[in-house]
């Protein structure tokens, strides 16, 4: 059974079609990459899973629900973008770390305020979780002090503390130098083992070859190629992402 | 009169000068927000009211609103209020007359609560520019972050947002602040007895000059206390940056 179906999403911002049918499907416990060029839609279809936009056209389905129907006009309330919005988590590109909060607080604010456990409770998870990420001895600074791998691993920290059904990472290393990236590579191939199901929008080609079931690539608001990493990587059928992989291998 | 007369007659009507001061903030302060949240209105009508409200009060001199105030009620409605309420207090309490600041401020009662309307106004449309630009300063990323772990619009707001607004506005706060201790000199344009009136007065009977320039004393000392404690809430917000 699959967590997450995705049906014929359209979206538009004005006269500018960016999403063309969308159609996919993932397995609980896997890893979807996408790849694709800038523009071709990538981000506007995780804002669309997370209830950041929505889409015009198409269905979107956890776990047999459908969580959004483009065909049921209805005015959304707030309570209902915000269940809606608790199956996903998302990683930002530019991390959005709340900086008069420490580290410890980033992780710990929202499961307070949405009383998902006792603040007891929330805290040790915290913790926990900082652990996982490698950055216990952060916990009491401020996202200032810290560099961008660490706050991205913090960001990672924040969005497991809601318990997301699936976690979406945007780019998650295209704002950090270099030798930042391998860090918070490393921490979302852990979570990978440990059968997280997440959906990973990357440049990072190699990392996704590696950590992924699926890959799927975009290209001008329509999935182009999908398949296996040894389908896409090792055999591309279209010359769109031939020409995509060659930019990569220069 | 000695110095130390003049120090205290100086003094009284500084303390009224402070009492515009003060009343304008509290009044001011909070009134502001309404005021940029309206501008910020995604209700276009309600949204163009409130922009071409701040015009106005922006677009024109505080004296002149003063005046406006003061003297609208009597020449429209031929009621004039303030100086109605003037002839009441004279009529039904007892004023000392001592020169003190309760002297001070029951002949002056009036005029006085005009002052106060007009700058609660326009400092109000001042403080809700600095706030609209605080607010629409914080990236969307902030807000989205808030969303997407399922928190409402208001706890976004509260929790995550006002902190960053407040010391992103704190510098120009101040500034508005101490800009508004020297604008409550504007008040004796219609007679409010504030400090420089009084150094004036000081002028006119006794023909002494000097006084006026001594008031320049006691603004300085009060900005400078300003200063001082503007800049500690500002260090108090520095140990975050964004
Ligand atoms: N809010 C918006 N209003 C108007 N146009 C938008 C908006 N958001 C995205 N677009 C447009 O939609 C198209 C796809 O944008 P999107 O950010 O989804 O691309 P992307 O695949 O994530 O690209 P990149 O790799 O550069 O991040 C772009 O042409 C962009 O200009
Ligand atoms: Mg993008």
């Amino acid at each position: 059974m699959s967590v997450l179906e995705v049906k014929n999403i359209y979206k538009s911002f004005g006269k500018t079609e960016v999403l063309k049918g969308i159609d996919f499907s993932l397995e609980k416990g896997q890893v979807l990459s996408i790849i694709g060029s800038s523009g071709s839609g990538k981000t506007t279809l995780l804002r669309c899973l997370n209830s950041l936009e929505f889409a015009d056209k198409g269905t979107i389905t956890v776990n047999d629900t459908v969580i959004f129907d483009g065909d049921r006009k209805t005015k959304r309330s707030d309570a209902e973008l915000r269940e809606r919005r608790l199956h996903f988590g998302l990683v930002f590109q530019s991390f959005n770390l709340f900086p008069q909060y420490t580290v410890l607080q980033n992780i710990t604010l929202a499961p307070n305020l949405l009383k998902k456990d006792t603040p007891e409770n929330n805290k040790a998870k915290a913790l926990k979780l900082l652990e996982e990420v490698g950055l216990s001895e952060k916990a009491n600074n401020y996202p200032c002090e810290l560099s961008g791998g660490q706050q991205q691993r913090v960001a990672i920290a924040r969005a497991l503390a809601m318990d997301p059904e699936i976690l979406c990472f945007d780019e998650p290393t295209s704002a950090l130098d270099p030798e930042l990236t391998g860090e918070v590579l490393k921490v979302i191939r852990s979570l990978a083992d440990g059968h997280m199901t997440m959906i990973v929008v990357t440049h990072e080609m190699s990392f996704a070859k590696d950590v992924s079931d699926t890959v799927i690539f975009m290209d001008d608001g329509v999935i182009a190629e999908q398949g296996t990493p040894d389908e896409v990587f090792g055999n591309p059928k279209t010359d769109r992402l031939k020409a995509f992989l060659a930019s990569y291998n220069k | 009169m000695t110095f130390a007369e003049i120090t205290l007659f100086l003094a009284n009507g500084f303390a009224l000068s402070l009492i515009i001061f003060a009343v304008t903030l509290i009044c001011g302060a909070p009134l502001g927000l309404p005021i940029a949240f309206c501008s910020m209105s995604r209700f276009a009508p309600l949204k163009y009211i409130a922009k071409t409200f701040v015009w106005i009060i922006r677009g024109i001199p505080l004296m002149l609103q003063i005046f406006i105030i003061y003297y609208v009620p009597g020449l429209l409605f031929g009621r004039p209020i303030f100086s109605e309420i003037d002839r009441y207090i004279l009529k039904y309490y007892e004023i000392p007359n001592d020169g003190s600041i309760l002297q001070l401020l029951m002949t002056n009662m009036g005029g006085l609560i005009a002052v106060l309307i007009a700058f609660t106004i326009n400092y109000a449309c001042y403080f809700s520019e600095i706030y609209r630009g605080g607010i629409e300063s914080i990236s969307k990323g902030q807000y989205e972050a808030g969303y997407v772990l399922g928190m409402s619009k208001s706890q976004v707001f509260r929790k995550i947002v006002l902190k960053q607004v407040i010391k992103r506005i704190v510098p120009p706060m101040s500034n508005e602040i101490i800009t508004l201790i020297k604008d409550t000199a504007l008040a004796n344009c219609i007679m409010i007895p504030e400090i420089i009136k009084q150094a004036k007065e000081l002028a006119a009977t006794k023909a002494l000059i000097w006084p006026l320039f001594y008031t320049g004393v006691f603004y300085l000392l009060f900005v400078g206390l300003l200063t001082i404690l503007l800049g500690q809430l500002e260090k108090k917000l520095s140990y975050f940056k964004d």
